[in-house]
């Protein structure tokens, strides 16, 4: 019996697909049976950041409305072992599907799978109620804006009400140099506001948008820092004890001299 | 005593209205277009249940009334009855316009951490056993107690009862209202306070202090006046 986890953020471009493409990528790499559903329907996007836009012949809504059936929609990335796509409908809104749909379309791939991956659309309105209603796991990712967590904060809110509590929390797109400089909010200050366990943080890394253009998920690269973290979120996710990553590494004699001092300035304004 | 044209009793149903017999209906509608616009915070939003007692409305009154009514709250199920008996059943006007359980009244807990777009409203006292996150709101007619981080907006004294407080372990509201006073965080770099602390109203005054003897006495802070 698999398990079904979908990846939401209210906000828009905080990174959700291309978690849930790096996740299911890295999982698909651990041996696990994977399929990633885009539950975005009208505004596509993980088939893209896939690489598997050109193989798309049936999508979701064609399997809930019975035009076909299941297996025929699933595309199968033959890059990875294991690893599966069931694309959203690009031509249709979100009103074409009930959570009702997607809660029957979840039972029936736990059967043949380890891991189903929603990838949720922003929003809170019924895109997000569809992508939630077979939801066992729920991961919210943000990035570390007041902005994002405020969306987040929300989000947490309604799938608590949606029998989703305590969610597990990806900080995407940290820049350590700007959290240095007192520029970012720090990881800290995040799970303060928000009050759930953090399942990952991803450094911002340039490699991801290139990887995201060429359909390549990042994790396939070992020397992509953002790879690396979402490879341990993978392992997270699947029990395994991993430490964060240290992205503190170039923090020298000097830096941590500095931040000392500009610590006692600020108390003294 | 002359009696007021319209009186508001909030009761567990819902409020009713008591309305004078005798009054005309364009009294009775400024009346509580005032009443409702000096109440519009506690209403707003709130699905409330009428109850019009007293006077006998033709269609077109019940209408007009209920219109007015629309533009504060949700309205949920509406009744019109007859007066009550005896001139004494009438409820006294300052009876409605606050919740008195301040030191001692009703209050309702909540469980966890009020997020973003989460509401919590109640005539009597609340108590957070979590947080009030940003974008979320308490509003209460009496006391609010947060035993956690409040950094959104609390609301005490909402029916107007000034004696109301705000007390919370760490007091980073986006805005803070007591009674008919509203204060909001100072602009630029926030302040995380080490203590524990309760906001009241003071004269005209708005004051935020700690409330554990000895600790940050020299924070004490006086925040803006009224509004």
């Amino acid at each position: 019996m698999g398990e079904v986890i979908v990846i939401t953020s209210g906000k828009g471009g905080v990174g959700k697909t291309t978690t849930t493409a790096n996740i299911g990528t890295a999982l698909a790499l651990e041996g696990k049976k994977v399929v990633l559903i885009d539950a975005d329907i009208g505004l596509r996007n993980l088939d893209v950041v896939m690489g598997l836009e050109n193989r798309i012949v049936y999508d979701l809504v064609d399997v809930v409305e019975g035009t076909c059936r299941l297996k025929q929609a699933l595309i199968r990335d033959k890059r990875f072992n294991g690893l599966h796509l069931l694309p959203a409908a690009q031509t249709r809104d979100k009103n074409a599907v009930t959570p009702a749909q997607m809660q029957k379309l979840c039972e029936e791939l736990k059967q043949h799978f380890d891991f189903i991956l929603i990838d949720c659309p922003a929003g809170i309105e019924q895109g997000f109620k569809n992508a939630i209603a077979g939801a066992d796991k729920a991961v919210v990712v943000t990035v570390p804006e007041v902005s994002a967590v405020r969306d987040a904060d929300r989000i947490i809110g309604l799938l608590a009400s949606n029998e989703l509590p305590n969610p597990l929390l990806i900080v995407n797109r940290l820049r350590m140099d700007m959290v240095k400089r007192g520029d970012m909010m720090d990881i800290d200050d995040t799970i303060d506001i928000l009050g759930v366990d953090l399942l990952g943080v991803v450094p911002d890394d340039e490699k991801i948008i290139v990887s995201s253009n060429r359909g390549e998920p990042a994790v396939t690269e070992d020397s992509s820092l953002a790879g690396q973290a979402y490879r341990n979120i993978a392992k997270r996710l699947l029990g395994e004890d991993v430490p964060l990553m240290n992205l503190q590494t170039e923090e020298t004699f000097m830096d941590k001299l500095r931040k000392l001092f500009s610590g006692k300035n600020k108390k003294k304004h | 005593m002359t009696q007021q044209p319209v009186v508001f009793k909030g009761t567990r149903k819902g409020l009713s209205i008591y309305i004078a017999n005798d009054a005309k209906i364009e009294d009775i509608r400024s009346a509580a277009d005032s009443k409702l616009k000096s109440g519009k915070p506690f209403f707003d939003g709130a699905t409330v249940n009428l109850t019009f007692l007293g006077r006998e409305f033709n269609s077109q009154e019940q209408s007009q009334l209920l219109e007015l009514f629309a533009q504060y709250m949700k309205i949920g199920t509406v009744e019109f009855t007859q007066a009550p008996a005896r001139q004494e059943e009438y409820p006294s006007d300052d009876h409605y316009n606050f919740f008195d359980g301040i030191e001692e009244g009703m209050a309702r807990f909540v469980r966890g951490t009020v997020r973003s777009g989460q509401r919590i409203f109640y005539e009597g006292n609340i108590v957070v056993i979590g947080d009030v996150n940003p974008g979320g709101e308490v509003i209460a007619g009496g006391n609010i107690l947060v035993l956690g981080t409040l950094r959104g907006i609390a609301y005490a004294g909402a029916t107007g009862n000034s004696s109301a407080v705000v007390a919370s372990y760490c007091l980073q509201p986006t805005q803070l209202r007591i009674a008919g006073y509203i204060t909001r965080a100072p602009e630029g770099e926030t302040i995380k306070p080490p203590y524990p602390e309760v906001a009241y109203i003071k004269g005209d005054q708005l004051i935020i202090e700690p409330y554990l003897p000895g600790k940050g006495k020299q924070a004490e802070s006086i925040l803006q006046t009224k509004v």
